[in-house]
């Protein structure tokens, strides 16, 4: 319970503080718990992505949650590890508006170990349960907790999503409740993406870059209240006719698997990929692969 | 009645000290008498050697038999003296002429039927008794012996041989096989990155830890690296051979120039790992000395007995400090590891999902400890190979091209005079690499971007080093130190 210095906050529903996009769903809970600023519960841009997300996973929350957060959008995850708390970090890196939702009581630090970061969301936005004060988590309150999530947001950004999934949950939710629901499209081939890309064949609208993000979100939230930096852009360049990079942007691939692809040497693509690492385009992942890294 | 001094030996470590069983045999009542600081196995050598001179048709006198080992401050351990005691009893007695005895150094456990076997440590009794210009008296089974240079030996299979005669010398031909393995890393499809690392490993000596899931070749990799080193010098052999040989373990395979390779189980304890106990036996590090110690399951072995091992690998001995005394195993080995990339295993596996928290994974390496790891240069990831390929991929270079590069590589390195490529630090280093600028240049962004410290500067110049000794290069280019940047420990990320 690190986060108990911040102002706590009660609100019923039918107060005036109550979120009122969260009011107008069936599924409003009666009273929302929360630490923080009560006025940072405005209608949102949720980004929801999986704990065990890969490093595509991250780097799409960290550019499309920092980007919304540059424009004066707030943020609004889980606060869970993986891309949630990517997104959430991103956000306050931008010095934007960030809402935690969590399952447990807001004033318990689950996950352990993210108590600092809860502590800074609680400073910059706000940390929110429909649990009780000092209520410990149970696997239950999550799946209750992701309707909060999709409740107070008009648009739903889902990163990588499993089968089943958590994700997959919030996604119904908002879908029931009307809101946009936005997919950062994955590979095919990959397990952690198949929910994302389900969702996609079922209509949802894909989000390859900011602009694309931008539109969706002027028409549902309206314009941006500040300027967003240009360093968002994914421009696709990059050192020209490298087919170490090249191989790298369409997938994550260990060393034997680009000397196979390239028909190349072990020796040569060690070389390569080292190179490549220490001149920022590509970065080495904890199991081994390496991935390019953004083209900005 | 009378006297006889037998000329014999304990162990203490690898190390024979020179023991003399004195054997008197005088009036008074009837007893056998064991004295000199001996244990429980040496005090039941009375009833070996009653039957066993009994059963070979000599006799026991019904007098008072006092043994006495001297040095009397050394403890005696073990049941090698039984054939001197004997020998010393019948010689006393008047039974067999004093010359049997005479400029030997005997050893030899007595079964009550009166034949003779082998004890733990024959090699290293015969180089004592080689440095002390003596003929080494010892049971048939050990006869090879023989053909280590300037060791005499005599066997003597059963007592009764005695009644016949003088044992006769036995001579054999003196043949080192060349060593053979039965692995091959012809036989492994894929894995190039892992057999790469692995012959940097085998050419600079560098410590190696290898990460990956169940099942995708760790072990069956580990297993090769002795394939490709350099075979045993006569030197070498020897030392192995003889802590096998201390440890009761068979020498041939060490004596014909095989590396070791030793892959203790997780559970080991630190005793098991460098060695103790009572007497202090060698460990797993001592056994792989001058080959490979395997250590699978790197994270689930004690933290205390991982940690013993920082002292071998600093400075290539094992020191045990008992109340005896300071005792000395050698062990200069090289380690590999192998490791999980997290408890379920399936971190990163293409088909299988990991199960375990995000943080439990990110902390599972972490046990290893830091001090170990910086005495590890490569680190790098098995993956498991997709079946489909296993007929595709064309076979790599076998072992013996493998073991040429690393013989060719080695000798630029010895060639350098500046010590094993895995041991420099610091100007050594660097005057070994002979940087040019924009290899400085390189190393220099490494180190900023990738946040190394010191010793991550270290352990990358010393892998490019070899990468370059393997090419045939003086200097390490930029290309070298790009290669070496795939293999940094995780925490130098």
């Amino acid at each position: 319970m690190a986060c108990r210095e911040a102002p706590r906050f009660e609100l019923a529903l039918g107060d005036s503080g109550y979120p009122s996009a969260l009011a107008a769903t069936e599924f409003a809970p009666k009273r929302l718990f929360g630490l923080g600023d009560p006025r940072a519960l405005v209608t949102g841009f949720a980004v929801v992505g999986a704990r065990k997300a890969t490093p595509y996973g991250l780097q799409a929350a960290a550019l499309f949650a920092g980007w919304a957060a540059g424009a004066g959008y707030t943020v609004v995850s889980g606060g869970a590890i993986g891309c949630d708390q990517a997104a959430h970090r991103a956000a306050l890196q931008e010095g934007g508006m960030t809402v935690a939702v969590l399952g447990c009581g807001a004033d318990v630090v689950y996950p352990r170990g993210a108590g600092a970061l809860l502590a800074e969301i609680a400073q910059h936005g706000a940390v929110v349960s429909e649990q009780a004060w000092g209520v410990h988590p149970a696997p239950w309150m999550f799946r209750n907790r992701n309707r909060i999530i999709a409740g107070l947001s008009a648009v739903l950004l889902v990163l990588e999503a499993g089968l089943p999934s958590g994700t997959f949950v919030t996604a119904d939710y908002a879908l029931d409740a009307g809101r946009d629901v936005l997919v950062v499209p994955g590979s095919i081939f990959a397990p952690e993406c198949r929910g994302a890309n389900r969702l996609l064949h079922q209509g949802a609208q894909p989000v390859t870059d900011v602009s694309e993000l931008a539109s969706a979100l002027l028409t549902s939230l309206g314009a941006p209240s500040r300027e967003a930096g240009s360093q968002w852009t994914l421009d696709g360049k990059g050192p020209a006719q490298d087919a170490v990079l090249g191989a790298l942007r369409t997938g994550h691939l260990r060393p034997d698997d680009l000397a196979r692809l390239l028909s190349l040497d072990i020796v040569t693509v060690a070389r390569r990929v080292g190179l490549l690492e220490l001149q920022g385009h590509i970065v080495k992942f904890p199991d081994g692969r390496y991935g390019a890294t953004p083209m900005r | 009645m009378g006297q006889c001094t037998v000329s014999t030996g304990t162990l203490v470590g690898v190390e024979v000290v020179s023991v003399d069983a004195e054997v008197d045999v005088g009036a008074g009542l009837p007893a056998f008498a064991i004295v000199g600081l001996a244990d429980l196995a040496v005090q039941e050598a009375r009833e070996r050697v009653r039957s066993a001179v009994r059963s070979a048709g000599f006799d026991v006198p019904n007098s008072r038999i006092v043994v006495n080992l001297a040095p009397g401050p050394v403890r005696k351990h073990g049941t090698g003296f039984d054939l001197a005691i004997a020998l010393g009893l019948l010689v006393a007695t008047g039974q067999l002429p004093a010359t049997i005895v005479n400029e030997c150094m005997v050893i030899g456990e007595l079964s009550l039927d009166g034949s003779v076997r082998g004890v733990p440590g024959m090699l290293a009794y015969a180089l004592a008794a080689r440095d002390d210009h003596r003929v080494l008296l010892g049971p048939a089974d050990a006869v090879g012996l023989g053909h280590l240079e300037g060791v005499e030996y005599r066997s003597l299979s059963h007592l009764r041989q005695l009644r016949t005669g003088v044992s006769a010398r036995l001579g054999r031909e003196c043949e080192l096989r060349a060593p053979s393995h039965s692995v091959d890393f012809g036989e492994i499809a894929g894995h190039e990155q892992a057999k790469r690392a692995l012959l940097l490993a085998a050419a600079g000596g560098h410590n190696v830890l290898m990460v990956g899931p169940p099942g995708s070749g760790k072990t069956m990799l580990a297993r090769r690296l002795p394939t490709i080193l350099p075979p045993l010098d006569a030197r070498e052999r020897l030392e192995t051979a003889l802590v096998h040989s201390v440890a009761g373990l068979n020498d041939d395979a060490a004596l014909a120039g095989m590396r070791p390779f030793r892959a203790p189980h997780h559970s080991a304890s630190i005793a098991g790992l460098v060695g103790g106990g009572a007497p202090p036996r060698p460990g797993e590090a001592s056994l792989a000395h001058n080959g490979v110690l395997f250590l699978d399951e790197m994270p689930e072995f004690g933290p205390a007995a991982l940690q013993a091992l920082r002292q071998p690998m600093e400075d290539g001995t094992v020191t045990l400090v008992r109340a005896e005394g300071r005792l000395r195993f050698p062990s200069r080995f090289a380690l590999i590891g192998a490791a999980n990339p997290c408890p379920c295993g399936y971190r990163g596996d293409r088909d299988r999902t990991c199960t375990c928290s995000p943080g439990l994974a990110a902390r599972y390496l972490t046990r290893i400890g830091g001090p170990l790891m910086d005495r590890i240069d490569l680190v790098f990831d098995v993956d498991r190979i997709n079946p489909s390929l296993l007929f595709q991929v064309a076979v790599g270079p076998s072992s013996d091209q493998m073991r040429a590069s690393v013989l060719e590589a080695l000798e630029r390195a010895t060639a350098r005079r500046l010590g094993p490529t895995a041991r420099l630090q610091g100007v050594s280093l660097l005057k070994a690499c002979r940087l040019d600028s924009s290899a400085t240049r390189q190393v220099e962004a490494a180190a900023r971007i990738k946040h190394l410290s010191g010793r991550g500067i270290t352990r990358l110049l010393r892998v490019s080093r070899t990468v370059a000794d393997l090419e045939g290069a003086e200097r390490v280019d930029s290309g070298h130190i790009g290669e070496a940047l795939g293999f940094r420990a995780k925490e130098d990320c």
